[in-house]
């Protein structure tokens, strides 16, 4: 009785065994021809996912020999896996590269160089010139961006209005004066969204080339016009002393802890009057139900004592994984997502700035809280474009290291002084080779 | 593997002498053994060939990286360099306040852990009405998973919006909320409540039911001579226990000190690296890519671990003659 | 004088036990109220302890938005397999390091008890190229396998200690009836033990049911995805969704809850039979 007990229970294990098992993740073609594409994304969020699902599934519709499966893993994860996978060489075909990954993933070898797919192609007329110049870094195509990143500064217009100011902060000066008047501890009400967490440093060097603006470097932000680094100049140590007094007087003590998901939530959830972000941002404020729509707006990036602002132009898109055995087809998905209709909607439901020159046309770009962008890169001398040295093989490290000491500032255990000194030297030698 | 199948002295085995039993021929003893040690082989052989697949394999072909310039963000040249992740780690400023962390971690946690338990488990240890409804709720923290706790204490010791700020302001204790996470004092703090919280119970559970494998007599015999409640303790309960609180606390230290779970989720080692712990900053540097470094940390704390236990477990043999 | 003492004694116990309760079931009671107010009322101030207006929105959002029931019945199969396998497959291999002295026994123990003390990190790459290679990447049978073989070291060695607690004139007596070890062990020796193999296999279905870095790093699709990923995919680059997550979290726990309740009993009588062996 129960020796056949236990027989019965190793049947039916082994029987869960079997149908649990489904084979591994290698997209065996079917017979009929059909080709499966593994794509993985990488700054995963659940909008973003449900719109590249509704373009998969256009795609799928225009080429019913190809089927498309969307992999997003956890964000905080997601590059790491893409590593992974990339190195492994199996059951990746399209990936979402980032200006911070495609150095690696490049020096690996693990990005295919889609120039000669991409000759002549027809879309390229289409991009803005930005895009072009990103899809052609040193003479390679690894990935074509599916839109910009850029910072902007979104704020509350009703509590600016009530606290007696006449409009947004322009400067970096403004913002400080402003924040620390909003800033009310006792009633849980805060300035500025300070960014103390995750990627922290984009903000502080925000801040420094502002301060320098008129002696940076176009080719490599991080950089000074006489070669040295932005962090060595006499500015550098006024921004930041001016960013520490923002963090003190404006901003929540929490705040030293803040990253992305914090500073967003902060603001859209009514704690904070100010928050310096990507044009992303826009649609989730939109979703809010703390922030009404007449609450708030977005205005310009914050100028230096000099009247001028850097602007450090991010972006990501999408590549093709080295390994692939199935180029053309992703090289045809790649550029489907590039052109027209989709990468139109893919940068409006994300809120991006978009790749294709008929945006400047579009009405949609030029109201309400795009109107800040326009304005933007309707003034390119005081709102200068110039490129982070993002593609770095030690931009991750640097990204760590340059956090780490920068929330060794906030909690008071190392000086600006000091940060600027230890940021100088890491680039000064990184720089020198 | 070679099984002799020689038997290990036990108890039972006086049993068995004692039953009546024709003396085994010597031949046929032997054959009988071979045949045994190729059936105990085969019962051996599944785990062992799970445990050396999935585990040993991974785990020794990582540690080689170890001694390997092996970061992901640039694979061109991936020579051997000996030490050399050693030596950067040692010399890395921070080393010194990740490894007190870890043992703040440890012993922060498991010290509070153990008392609270152990408090519990005696209580628990008499029948009471609802005794078994309360050991079902009160084991719940043993149900959820780390990554999970994390975030609960996370959103909990929420700064603007935590219950825990708002709980301690209404009792009067605070006038403004506390910055938890982002005050490197206040988070280590948060991060070890919150492991408190999810230890006790593990504790409770094992130390009632070494309670409950401690005979009656004894305590009966104890009663008799007029032992008081705290003297029973001492000398009745605690060394009748001793021995499965030293291999529980054993077993525990080194989870705790393997556990990343719960840091990682509420402070990912922040604010300023000032509450990691050696495998939170394991974690920090696989996702830089460096898993040269992340493996050469991971034998350090292989060897640490390896070399305490035998320690604990040489101090502990004295306390286990004397039963 | 010993009336006042018990009475003493009677109200420290059960003031000691309330607070162990209650601080012991606060935050469910908090992440189930997180979880039934209404997504933006997460955010309102003061805060309420009970939603004003319970909204099961968060809830609704995880089977809609979220393929939420998929990543369960992934989770309760996962676990479901490899801790039934783990627990079998522990068994034999207790029996044998509890029964026999063998020369590498210690060797075995020790490695066992090595895998212990292993971060995990360290094999996470090497593993997934190995998994890679047998093409067992985001698939369950790929997961199964290696949650099996991180139960087994622990399973073993407790299992052990309930071994040795029973007299092997047992299976002794069994064997002498024509038996063979394989069908002594299950007819006779398990059904003694069942409280102990219960604790057992219960302690890795929670194990394998809530273990996230092996299940983010080795699953992709959502078809395969399991639980913990899933709470881990709550956080996107710019929103912790507090609410979502809060839901996910109480559907995640009522079923280990579940068990406990009915099994508690068995839990302590189990590990009981097991304590003083260790």
């Amino acid at each position: 009785m129960k020796s056949k007990l236990t027989t019965i229970a190793a049947l039916g294990v082994a029987a869960v065994l079997a149908l649990s098992g489904c084979g591994g993740g290698s997209g065996k073609d079917s017979a009929d021809g059909t080709v499966t594409l593994k794509m993985v994304e990488s700054l995963t969020n659940p909008t973003r996912t449900d719109t590249l699902k509704k373009l998969l599934a256009g795609f799928e519709k225009d080429n019913p020999n190809i089927k498309v499966d969307l992999i997003s893993p956890p964000t905080d994860s997601a590059d790491q896996k893409i590593q992974q996978m990339l190195q492994s060489g199996k059951g990746i075909d399209v990936v979402e590269a980032r200006d911070i990954t495609v150095g690696s993933f490049g020096a690996n070898k693990w990005l295919y160089d889609m120039s000669a797919d991409l000759d002549g192609w027809e879309g390229w007329d289409d991009l803005t010139e930005n895009a072009v110049n990103y899809s052609k870094q040193d003479g390679k195509t690894y990935y074509i961006p599916y839109g910009f990143y850029g910072l902007s500064l979104f704020y509350r217009s009703d509590l600016v209005k009530d606290a007696g100011f006449d409009g947004p902060p322009a400067s970096w000066k403004d913002l400080i004066t402003q924040s620390e008047k909003l800033n009310d501890p006792g009633a849980n009400k805060f300035g500025y969204a300070f960014r103390g967490g995750a990627n922290a440093n984009s903000n502080a060097v925000a801040i420094i080339e502002a301060y320098t603006a008129d002696q940076v470097d176009k080719e490599n932000a991080f950089l000074l016009s006489n070669g040295k680094t932005i962090f060595s100049a006499p500015e550098a140590q006024t921004a930041m002393d001016d960013y520490l007094e923002l963090f003190k007087k404006g901003s929540p003590p929490s705040s030293v802890a803040w990253g992305y998901p914090e500073m967003v939530q902060g603001f859209s959830n009514g704690s904070t009057a100010f928050l310096l972000q990507d044009p992303e941002v826009i649609a989730t404020i939109k979703e809010s139900t703390s922030v009404k729509e007449d609450q708030w707006n977005v205005a310009p990036l914050l100028v230096g004592p000099a009247g001028k602002a850097i602007q450090p132009v991010a972006s990501a898109g999408w590549g093709i994984a080295q390994s692939s055995e199935h180029k053309p087809e992703a090289v045809k998905l790649i550029k489907y997502l590039a052109q027209g209709e989709p990468a139109t909607t893919f940068s409006k439901e994300n809120s991006l700035v978009p790749i294709l020159k008929s945006a400047a046309t579009d009405p949609f770009y030029s109201t309400g809280p795009w109107a800040a962008y326009v304005t933007m890169t309707e003034n390119p001398d005081t709102y200068i474009s110039a490129v982070q040295p993002r593609g770095v093989a030690w931009w991750t490290e640097w990204i760590k290291k340059s956090d780490g000491e920068l929330q060794r500032v906030l909690t008071g255990k190392m000086t600006t002084k000091e940060l600027l000194t230890s940021w100088d030297t890491y680039w000064s030698e990184k720089l020198a080779g | 593997m070679a099984f002799d199948a020689q038997r290990t002295v036990t108890r039972s085995s006086e049993t068995g002498s004692a039953s009546p039993q024709p003396p085994k021929e010597y031949r046929h003893k032997k054959r009988f053994n071979a045949r045994t040690a190729w059936t105990l082989a085969g019962f051996m052989a599944p785990a062992a060939i799970f445990v050396a697949i999935f585990t040993y394999y991974p785990m020794i072909s990582g540690s080689q990286m170890a001694f390997r310039n092996w970061n992901l963000n640039d694979l061109s040249d991936t020579s051997w360099i000996g030490w050399g992740n050693f030596v950067t780690l040692f010399e890395n400023p921070e080393f010194g306040t990740i490894v007190r962390n870890t043992v703040v971690w440890v012993v922060g946690s498991l010290v509070p852990q153990v008392v609270i338990g152990f408090a519990l488990a005696l209580f628990l240890k008499r029948k009471f009405r609802f005794r078994s409804g309360y050991q079902a709720l009160i084991f719940f923290p043993w149900a959820v998973s780390g990554f999970l706790i994390g975030m609960l204490f996370r959103w909990m010791f929420n700064a603007e919006f935590g219950v825990v700020n708002d709980l301690l302001m209404k009792a009067g204790f605070i006038d403004t909320p506390i910055p938890w996470l982002a005050e490197p004092g206040f988070a280590m703090t948060a991060i070890i409540i919150a492991n408190i919280w999810y230890g006790v119970t593990f504790f409770a559970i094992m130390i009632l039911a070494a309670l409950q494998s401690v005979s009656d007599e004894m305590y009966e015999a104890a009663a008799i001579d007029g032992a008081g409640k705290v003297r029973t303790l001492f000398s009745i309960t605690l060394p009748a226990i001793a021995v499965t609180l030293g291999l529980t606390i054993l077993l525990r230290i080194i989870w705790i000190f393997n556990f990343p779970d719960v840091i990682w989720a509420m402070t990912g080692g922040g604010p300023a690296d000032q509450t990691h712990i050696i495998t939170t900053y394991m974690i920090k540097i696989t996702q830089e890519g460096d898993y040269g470094q992340a493996s050469a940390l991971g034998l350090i704390v292989v060897f640490t671990l390896m070399l305490f236990a035998v320690f604990y477990l040489m101090a502990m043999r004295p306390r286990k003659a004397k039963r | 004088m010993i009336d006042k003492q018990s009475i003493f004694g009677r109200v420290s116990k059960i003031t000691f036990l309330s607070i162990c309760l209650i601080v012991t079931i606060f935050p469910l009671y908090w992440i189930v109220i997180t979880s039934l107010k209404a997504p933006g009322a997460i955010y309102e101030l003061p805060l309420k302890y009970w939603p004003s207006e319970i909204s099961f929105d968060n809830y609704i959002g995880l089977f809609t938005k979220s393929d939420f029931g998929r990543y369960m019945v992934n989770s309760l199969i996962v676990a479901t397999v490899a801790s039934t396998v783990a627990t079998l497959i522990s068994l034999l291999s207790a029996y044998v390091l509890a029964r026999f002295q063998f020369a590498g026994r210690g060797a075995v123990m020790a490695a066992f008890l090595l895998t212990q003390m292993i971060p995990g990190f360290i094999a996470l790459g090497p593993l997934y190229m190995m998994m890679s290679n047998f093409d067992l990447v985001d698939s369950k049978t790929g997961l199964i396998l290696v949650y099996i073989a991180i139960c087994i070291p622990f399973c073993t060695i407790m299992l052990r200690g309930f071994f040795e607690n029973v007299p092997d004139a047992l299976e002794e007596a069994a064997m002498i009836d024509g038996c063979s070890r394989l069908s002594a062990l299950f007819r006779v020796l398990v059904p003694v033990m069942m409280p102990g193999i219960a604790a057992s296999f219960i302690f890795n279905f929670v194990n394998c049911w809530n273990e996230l870095f092996l299940s983010v790093t080795l699953m992709n699709s959502d078809e395969n995805k399991t639980i913990p990923t899933a709470l881990a995919g709550f956080i996107s680059s710019f929103n912790i969704d507090w609410g979502s997550m809060s839901a996910a979290a109480v559907l995640t726990v009522v079923p280990t809850l579940a068990i406990f309740a009915f099994a508690s009993k068995f839990i302590v009588q189990g590990l009981t039979a097991g304590a003083v062996k260790g």
